[in-house]
């Protein structure tokens, strides 16, 4: 019986979002939930702990919702991939600015400023034209960004935001799951457009919360590399 | 019998050369003059015949600015005799400095025998104050004096015989915001001052009596300087790329330029470059033509005059305001203190236009002029801002050249005029062309400006705006190989230190000071060696160590109480192209608040802020006086509760800048 529920809400995710659930995974997940919940809920609760979860351990990965062993091929300029691909989010990096100019808004964002023109204003949080309520230091327009992926495999790539994509940017969650169709490859590299990419949702609390942290961090390290290159 | 005896109208104005003027406008040049126990006030006598009084006996006679002065009792007034926490609510009094009580006592007498006191102090908010001032004078001579206001804008003939004609009331508001905001400069200006002084003196090779001066204006503007010096100091280059595209038909060679501009990621350019490469050829996917404007510029402001004065005349702010301030009082321009960006519905443009468009002083705009008033006049644009008080800056009176004596004077009039004969024309017209392209997956372009009429810019030389190379044809839909496509690097530039017309307009998004004070806090800042003005391609260090020279309480400004005249230091640097560096103790004092009080630092704009916008509710009369005074005085007692906690750390600040 539970076998079976099992097999209706995999199905059910992979038809809505083109995710595979790992079936180790979904029946732990199962044992947990009180038993004659609907399925329209269960199925719901899954989706939301699937996204929440990290990929390598609750998606099922198969030759097709993965990346090929050539994935990292230097020398492949034009490798197309079909998909569709389950992905999630481990790094995030705006390419478009300096890595000075990301830690001077970053810097003036914990100070509770904000330069709007010439005018520099006080933020408090949660205030009205706070549209920076974690402090990171947004300037509003960003990108194009450069982004970190993981398969379920646990197989790691970049990926170049080849064309804006609606919800793409400093400050989304680390650990947003996404799904690929019909990927261009140059070199290794993914080139992403909202043609190709569909994104899911979900976060990843320990791996968001370490991104933050690290943020200034890499920023002032990136810096000073910057400063040993000028010597 | 009623008897018909001449009423006698006392008029006081705020500086003599202004009561002259207007003595001379309304006697029609027919008055006699009086001296006065004070060197510099002469009384005007006259007959006037005012619409609203008949015929009247006028003294017309004058103040210096402020006569009064706000300080501590004399109990609080030696350094060393109170703790300067206590001068946040020591008592303070009213005194007259001896050397203006002639001023006081010349009004006091005149008002005996007048049953009006008409009062022509500037239009703003410091000269409602000052009215105040003349109010109390003339009612310790004559209790039941009738109190009147003119209200005046320029000093040009009609204009003040029209204000003679329509008298007004003081505005109250406006002077109880001034004395707010006297109150509070001179408390904390006071406090905070000798805090740091007695904290500082004889450390770091200070002197033992150094004067280490407090502006709650100051030191925001001192926090911009240091600000923009420490960005240049820690600026690191970094490594970009691009792609560029260059096509050469018809003889000419055309660069278009990235749409993506440029990454900061080598290796994705690298890919985006191969695409291209492995692309057959460029294809052209727009070929636009869309009208283009440069627009005339916006009606001026003190602030916009301060600004261009110093990026198109050469000349600092303070150098600009006392040439305006001579033009004003000689009749020739409006009055230069003014926000507002806006003309009046009503107002006689075209009558201001007639007067410059028989120029004969050789400054070559008649022509120009004339030619508006024949058909190619247009309304000026309207900015956002109006202060209700006074108009734009425009000129009011033509002056030929040779009845400018000084330098100064002239290039300022001639701005003022080019740039009202500016407002008043039409903008610029031109064409842009903009072609696009698709090369592999990237999108490039390249622009060009083809200037059709140049309207304003024939009067206005300091707008630039030409047409630039012609770009050859190129048919939508069309595709071509491209001469040469690369890959370049390049890296990002320091910014540069801080110029006059950038800190002012900080100072003015920031609401540090107003208009009419900014020039006076930046001078300040140079006058306390906090910061150096150098010109701009020498790589400023942080300069003297010291700073202990000058006197005073370091408060605001009061106008006429002290010698505010524009003090021109060392060579060269009341030229306008100059930039700015802190010295070492100015540096050590904005990184020693900011550490210590951080979103309260006093080097930060938001206290100072909050401070003018309540000066303005009080003038809304939404605040009280007493109100405000409280609310910012809790605030800085509790800034100066903080660093005297911390005093340690501050010292420690100070001494990794300021070694001996």
């Amino acid at each position: 019986m539970a076998n079976s529920l099992a097999v209706q809400i995999s199905s059910h995710i992979l038809s809505t979002k083109g995710i595979l659930p790992s079936q180790t995974w979904l029946a732990a997940f199962l044992s947990t939930q009180k038993p004659n919940l609907p399925f329209q809920s269960l199925s719901q609760t899954a989706l939301f702990r699937l996204l929440a979860s990290e990929i390598t351990s609750s998606v099922q990965p198969t030759s097709d919702n993965t990346f090929p062993s050539s994935i990292h091929d230097v020398h492949a300029t034009n490798l197309q991939l079909k998909g569709p691909i389950a992905v999630q989010i481990v790094d995030i990096e705006d390419i478009g600015h300096s890595k000075l100019s990301q830690l001077e808004a970053l810097e003036a964002a914990e100070r509770g400023e904000k330069t709007k023109g010439k005018e520099v204003i006080r933020v408090v949080p949660g205030e009205e034209d706070d549209t920076d309520p974690d402090n990171l230091g947004l300037t509003g327009v960003g990108g194009p960004h450069k982004l970190t992926l993981d398969d379920a495999n646990g197989s790691r790539v970049y990926a170049f935001e080849f064309k804006p994509i609606n919800g793409v940017s400093i400050g989304m969650n680390i650990g947003t799951k996404l799904v690929l169709r019909d990927v261009r490859v140059a070199r290794g590299v993914l080139m992403l457009q909202p043609a190709n990419t569909t994104l899911v949702g979900g976060k990843v609390e320990e791996l968001h919360k370490k991104w933050r942290e690290e943020r200034k961090g890499k920023l002032k390290a990136a810096i000073e590399a910057a400063k040993e290159n000028n010597e | 019998m009623v008897s018909t005896m001449v009423q006698k109208v006392l008029c006081v104005a705020e500086k003599s050369s202004v009561a002259k003027a207007v003595a001379g406008h309304l006697s029609g040049g027919r008055f006699t003059t009086r001296n006065t126990t004070n060197k510099y006030i002469k009384n005007y006598d006259f007959e006037y015949r005012f619409s609203q009084w008949n015929s009247c006996q006028v003294t017309m006679t004058a103040v210096q600015g402020h006569t009064e002065e706000l300080d501590f009792t004399d109990r609080f007034r030696k350094w060393s005799d109170c703790d300067p926490f206590e001068l946040f609510d020591a008592p303070v009094n009213k005194t007259i400095d001896k050397s203006k009580q002639s001023i006081a006592d010349n009004i006091q007498r005149e008002a005996r025998g007048a049953t009006i006191l008409f009062i022509w102090t500037d239009c703003d908010r410091e000269g409602e104050y000052i009215g105040t001032e003349v109010r109390s004078f003339a009612r310790r001579g004559n209790a039941s004096i009738q109190i009147r206001r003119a209200q005046f804008s320029n000093i040009e003939r009609t204009h003040i015989i029209r204000a003679a004609n329509n008298p007004k009331d003081l505005d109250e508001r406006q002077a109880l915001a001034v004395a707010a905001r006297m109150e509070l400069d001179l408390r904390i200006g006071a406090a905070l001052t000798r805090f740091q002084s007695l904290r500082l003196q004889g450390r770091y090779g200070l002197t033992p009596d150094a004067l280490i001066s407090y502006g709650s204006c100051q030191f925001p503007t001192l926090g911009f300087v240091v600000d923009r010096y420490m960005r240049v100091k820690n600026f690191v280059p970094e490594t970009f790329w691009y792609l560029k595209l260059v096509h050469t038909r018809d003889d000419i060679t055309t660069t278009f330029n990235w749409d993506r501009s440029r990454l900061f990621d080598r290796m994705t350019v690298v890919l985006l470059f191969e695409s291209c490469l492995a692309s057959p050829g460029a294809l052209v996917k727009s070929v636009t033509r869309k009208p283009a404007r440069k627009y005339k510029p916006l009606p001026l402001t003190t602030v916009e005059l301060q600004k261009q004065g110093s990026r198109f005349l050469g000349m600092n702010s303070q150098r600009v305001m006392k040439a305006a301030e001579a033009l004003y009082t000689s009749g020739f321009i409006s009055y230069p203190r003014t926000e507002t960006d806006q003309y009046d519905q009503n107002i006689d443009l075209k009558a201001l236009i007639v007067k410059q468009k028989d120029d004969t002083g050789g400054w070559g705009w008649g022509a120009y002029a004339g030619n508006l008033l024949n058909g190619e006049f247009e309304q000026p644009r309207r900015g956002k801002h109006n202060d209700k008080a006074h108009p734009p800056i425009h000129p009011v009176a033509y002056a030929a050249g040779s009845a400018l004596s000084d330098g100064d004077q002239r290039k300022v009039y001639e701005f003022v005029v080019r740039h009202f004969l500016a407002c008043c024309s039409k903008d610029a017209l031109g064409e842009t062309t903009t072609v696009s392209l698709e090369y592999g997956d990237e999108g490039f372009h390249a622009s060009g400006l083809t200037v059709i009429e140049r309207n304003y810019l024939e009067v206005y030389p300091w707008d630039r705006w030409e047409s630039s190379q012609l770009l050859p044809q190129y048919r939508e839909g069309e595709r071509f190989v491209p001469t040469e496509v690369t890959m370049q690097d390049g890296k990002t530039t320091a910014p540069g230190f801080l110029t006059e017309p950038e800190l002012i307009a900080l100072m003015d998004a920031n609401g540090i000071g107003t208009d009419a004070t900014m020039a006076e806090h930046i001078d300040k800042i140079q006058v306390r060696e906090y910061v150096f003005s150098v010109p701009k391609n020498s790589r400023g260090s942080a300069g003297a160590a010291a700073a202990g020279r000058g006197s005073g309480r370091g408060r605001g400004r009061g106008r006429g109480a002290k010698a505010t005249t524009g003090s021109t230091r060392g060579g060269g640097n009341s030229g306008g192209n100059n930039v700015f560096v802190p010295s070492n103790l100015g540096v050590a004092l904005v990184e020693a608040y900011d550490l210590i009080a951080s979103d309260m630092s006093l080097s930060k704009p938001f206290l100072r802020k909050e401070m003018e916008l309540n000066m303005k509710k009080i003038c809304n009369g939404e605040l009280s006086k007493e109100h405000v005074i409280h609310q910012s005085l809790e605030q800085y007692r509790e800034v100066y509760m903080k660093v005297s906690q911390r005093i340690e750390t501050f010292r420690q600040v100070c001494s990794r800048y300021i070694q001996s």
